[in-house]
């Protein structure tokens, strides 16, 4: 076949081949960095137009490809998975220059199947979803009209039928395919890492500048669902912790990164606290969030000295885990001197007005062991936020002096304002202090009863240092936007346009699918696999295991589908089908049927040897012969002659 | 199993006949689909090899439908005019299927001759045109019977071979000189050829050339009417092997094949007289010149011994 030129495409087939691999690119995308997408979108449009009637010349090929490199290189500096993924779409928009023959289109289609793939190293959402199902649609469609042009087919089928016939060889293919899926023995940990992305997506970061989270803020989409066994805090009691943040520069806040290999400080929990399981959306970092406080992790999992809950390693894909969590009764107790320093420490020459007034609230309060002060200084300090300042999330541009501008100009602001601000105050005043960052409260899908944590939901408290309780935490935010900060006003409800409660239900729907896709496919690896057949007694399934059980389904599946191909050549009249097995019946005594032999005569010659069998199949015969060439067309009669077919018995 | 040797037809493609393998493209695909799979299994990325595994299982599915495409089907039957060595024949193979399936873009081909046809419940005929290089009986080759439906990925093939020949006849030569002239030589042709003399005229019989059809006579009768060559050309004509004594073998009886078609161009009578074979008597018609052209095609290849070697 090889030193054969390979036909060329014609032109139907050449534009179905163009609109599978246009299927294959979108997706890809909808997930590049910035204006790669678009530019690069257009620029296969462009491309496909230029070299319709005849190929490219190289060298402007070569050009446009150096183009596209360039952009990548200026938009997503350095190498990572999104820079990649934006070199294979840029050659996906290429590669039309130079399809013609049916072989070309072929490799278009096949290399366009990476488009999707490639789409779900960057995202693993519903809309990537949809697009890739169609993508590869559209790619075996195109297959399936370049394998009719090859074969000279005259009429293709229709596009209804095609669409069938591909949909069906998926349906063939599915037993096998999810077998193994479920089945395959899966790498507990990579053979290489995944590159990571060098533009990174938002989330919770370890430094936080005040005005930062803003667009994290304004995105709704999921970043925890959580579910409990037996009781659930109350809604006001959610605070999923996640980075503790202790140091200081005037601009930002840093976590301190030498105490997170430090044991878990000392804690004494309030009460029996709170079993659950939370299902994280892939971070692509080790940062985890647990309700505060978390008592115990899972495996793979632990909580550094001030309660930030790590993961061994980066999460890129949905992770879970089974977590206890109980509010404090005491934690920390004892502050060591070190730490108590750091947690007191304000940079010099920063905020002066906010500084001055937490020494002032000092002075006032006066000092006592017991801490009495420090809970008046608090009190203070919450009422005066309570009277006098209000939530936004629209904030100008911060100055130098961003505490004092914010506490004593602006008086508006969100949670990294409130929380930046109260701490600077608190530490002036003398009363250690630390920020925390996370998610507080949550929404409860009444479909599947579980808890929904979105990335909107992120959030920013302080903890303070009190004498016998330790840390305790106070949300300034709260303070002043309780319902905020918790998810209990109907305005924050997911689903909720513009004042209108119709579309909730659906959301809730939609989010409980998009949970039970999480838990069957999203999240699923090697552990998860080991533990398959856990409702059936085994609790852990070696890989030896799952080789002969992913072998004995494969071999379920494939007999299947050779089972479909005997079914192919089996007689469809079940009355030709009975008389064929009773032939063979008297064919296997040597007395069968000659080909030229009509049946009458076969039996006559039949009742000469054995006259009682031959009898009875002389009047089957007649029988037969009424039914197949004078048809009655009485059910009742026919299924009379097909059972005494199958009876009958030489 | 191919069949070792011809068979008898009908032959049906049973599943034991069938192969199928990849393309070229089916294993251009399966080496993406790999390197698919190894990196979703490597990253975990569930999606990614859940598209993957879609797409294999679809291929896998897609090597059954092919050899679905081969399967129950039957080669009726083959046939072919006889035509003169040189000419192509025109092979036509009926085929049926068992089932009612649509078989789209079936490949029939024989050697490298190939031709794709469509396939449903009634039927189809595929036609072949076969080069033919000597006279003789041609023994069929296999006919191979192949699908890429429904994507191209795979390939489906069966062999029937058909225990069945095919008669080319010997080709005529083409600067022969004219037919012999009778042994007992009461050649009138030429003085009886004038005129429409009703006496000269029969009623048409079935079989007879057009060209011997007289017009002009025909349209003042009812019936159509024909001019009675048999007693205008003369009487019969005996070809007789020994008359092309001394030319070499094969242009012997390329000769007499010429002059087997010449004297049934021209509507007469003639027998043909071939070495150890009994005397084909005289006649004339389509059936007579198959008989006779048989004969000179079925003559043994390589020169008898008795004859004297030519060159």
């Amino acid at each position: 076949m090889a030193e054969h030129a390979s036909p060329p495409m014609t032109t139907r087939a050449r534009m179905q081949v163009l609109l599978a691999a246009a299927a294959c690119l979108l997706p890809l995308l909808l997930q590049l960095p910035a204006w790669l997408g678009p530019a690069f979108g257009v620029g296969a449009l462009v491309v496909v137009a230029a070299s319709w009637r005849r190929p490219m010349p190289a060298l402007l090929r070569l050009l446009l490809s150096a183009c596209a490199l360039l952009a990548v290189a200026v938009v997503a500096p350095g190498i990572g998975r999104d820079t990649a993924c934006a070199v294979l779409a840029a050659m996906l928009a290429l590669k039309p220059s130079e399809t013609f023959s049916l072989r070309d289109g072929r490799s278009l289609v096949g290399f366009g199947l990476f488009g999707p793939f490639a789409t779900f190293l960057l995202d693993q959402g519903p809309a990537s979803l949809a697009l890739a199902l169609l993508a590869v649609l559209l790619a075996l469609l195109a297959l399936q009209r370049l394998a009719a042009d090859e074969g000279e087919v005259a009429q293709p089928a229709g596009r209804g039928a095609a669409t069938f016939g591909v949909l069906r060889l998926f349906a063939l293919g599915l037993p096998l395919a999810l077998a193994a899926f479920w089945l395959f023995p899966r790498l507990p940990s990579p053979l290489w890492g995944l590159p990571h992305r060098s533009v990174a997506t938002p989330g919770l970061s370890d430094t936080m500048t005040p005005g930062s989270m803003g667009e994290l803020l304004l995105d709704d989409s999921p970043a925890a669902r959580v579910q409990f066994f037996g009781g659930a805090p109350a809604q006001e009691q959610m605070y999923w912790r996640g980075p503790v943040l202790w140091d200081f520069d005037g601009r930002s806040w840093r976590q301190a990164r030498d105490l997170q290999r430090l044991p878990a400080a000392p804690m004494r929990p309030a009460g029996a606290g709170w079993d659950y399981r939370i299902d994280l959306e892939p971070t692509e970092d080790r940062q985890l969030v647990a309700l505060d406080l978390p008592t115990q992790l899972p495996d793979g999992a632990y909580a550094s000295h001030d309660y930030t809950p790590w993961a061994e390693t980066a999460q890129y894909n949905v992770s879970r885990w089974r977590m206890r969590s109980a509010p404090p009764a005491a934690f920390e107790a004892e502050l060591p001197p070190p730490l108590r320093a750091r947690a007191l420490t304000l940079p010099r020459g920063y905020n002066p007005r906010t500084v001055a007034l937490g020494r002032q609230w000092r002075r006032d309060a006066g000092s006592d062991a017991r801490g009495r002060s420090d809970a008046a200084i608090i009190g203070r300090a919450l009422a005066m936020i309570r009277r006098d300042f209000a939530y936004t999330l629209n904030v100008p541009l911060a100055g130098r002096n961003e505490v004092d501008d914010f506490l004593f100009d602006r008086r508006e602001g969100y949670c990294e304002h409130f929380s930046s601000a109260f701490v600077v105050l608190m530490r002036a005043a003398g009363i250690p202090a630390r920020v925390v960052t996370g998610y507080a409260g949550a929404y409860r899908n009444p479909i599947g009863d579980y808890w929904l944590v979105r990335k909107s939901d992120a959030h920013a408290w302080t903890e303070v240092w009190l004498p016998v309780r330790g840390w305790v935490r106070v949300d300034p935010t709260a303070a002043v936007a309780p319902e905020r900060v918790y998810d209990t006003i109907a305005d924050r409800q997911p689903g909720r346009i513009a004042g209108l409660d119709a579309l909730v239900p659906m959301f809730n729907a939609s989010d409980w699918l998009r949970r039970g896709w999480n838990d069957f496919v999203l999240g699923f690896n090697a552990q998860r696999q080991q533990s398959l057949l856990k409702p059936l007694g085994l609790d852990r399934l070696g890989a030896g295991a799952l080789v002969a059980l992913f072998a004995a389904i494969a071999a379920l599946a494939l007999a299947w589908m050779a089972w479909l191909i005997a079914r192919g050549e089996r007689q469809r009249d079940p009355l030709l089908r009975a008389w064929h097995a009773l032939e063979a019946r008297y064919r296997r005594l040597g007395r069968g049927r000659a080909a030229h032999e009509p049946a009458l005569a076969w039996a006559i010659r039949v009742a000469a040897d054995s006259p009682r069998a031959g009898q009875h199949l002389a009047t089957l015969a007649t029988r037969f012969n009424l039914a197949r060439y004078a048809p009655a067309g009485n059910r009742a009669e026919l299924q009379a002659l097909l059972r005494d077919l199958r009876a009958h018995r030489p | 199993m191919r069949p070792r040797a011809p068979e008898t037809l009908p032959a049906q493609l049973t599943r034991h006949r069938i192969y199928v393998l990849p393309t070229a493209s089916g294993l251009f695909f399966g080496l993406l689909l790999g390197a698919m799979l190894l990196g979703a299994l490597n990253f975990n990325n569930n999606p990614a090899l859940l598209l993957a595994l879609l797409l294999a299982g679809a291929a896998q599915a897609s090597l059954i439908a092919a050899h679905m495409q081969l399967s129950g089907l039957r080669v009726e039957a083959v046939a072919a005019e006889p035509v003169a060595a040189g000419e192509d024949l025109h092979l036509r193979i009926a085929l049926g299927a068992a089932d009612a399936r649509v078989r789209r873009g079936l490949r029939v081909a024989v050697g490298e001759h190939a031709t794709h046809i469509a396939l449903d419940a009634s039927g189809a005929s595929a036609e072949l045109r076969l080069p033919t290089t000597r006279r003789g009986l041609l023994p069929l080759p296999r006919l191979e019977l192949s699908s890429v439906q429904p994507l191209g990925l795979a390939r489906a093939w069966g062999y029937a071979w058909p225990a069945q020949s095919l008669l080319v006849y010997p080709a005529p030569e083409t600067q022969a000189p004219p037919l012999p002239v009778p042994a007992n030589g009461q050649d009138h042709a030429q003085a009886a050829r004038s005129g429409d003399d009703p006496h000269h005229l029969r009623g048409y019989r079935p079989g007879d050339p057009p060209r011997t059809v007289a017009w002009k006579a025909s349209a003042r009768h009812d019936s159509l009417l024909v001019r009675d060559y048999e007693q205008q050309r003369g009487g019969e004509l005996l070809l007789d092997w020994q008359q092309t004594a001394g030319l070499p073998y094969e242009q012997r009886i390329r000769r007499l094949a010429r002059w087997v078609d010449d004297a049934e161009r021209d509507g007469r009578r003639y027998g043909l007289q071939l070495p150890a074979q009994p005397p084909i008597a005289s006649d004339r018609g389509p059936q007579h010149r198959h008989r006779c052209l048989r004969a000179l095609a079925l003559l043994p290849h390589d020169t008898p011994a008795s004859e004297p070697a030519h060159g």
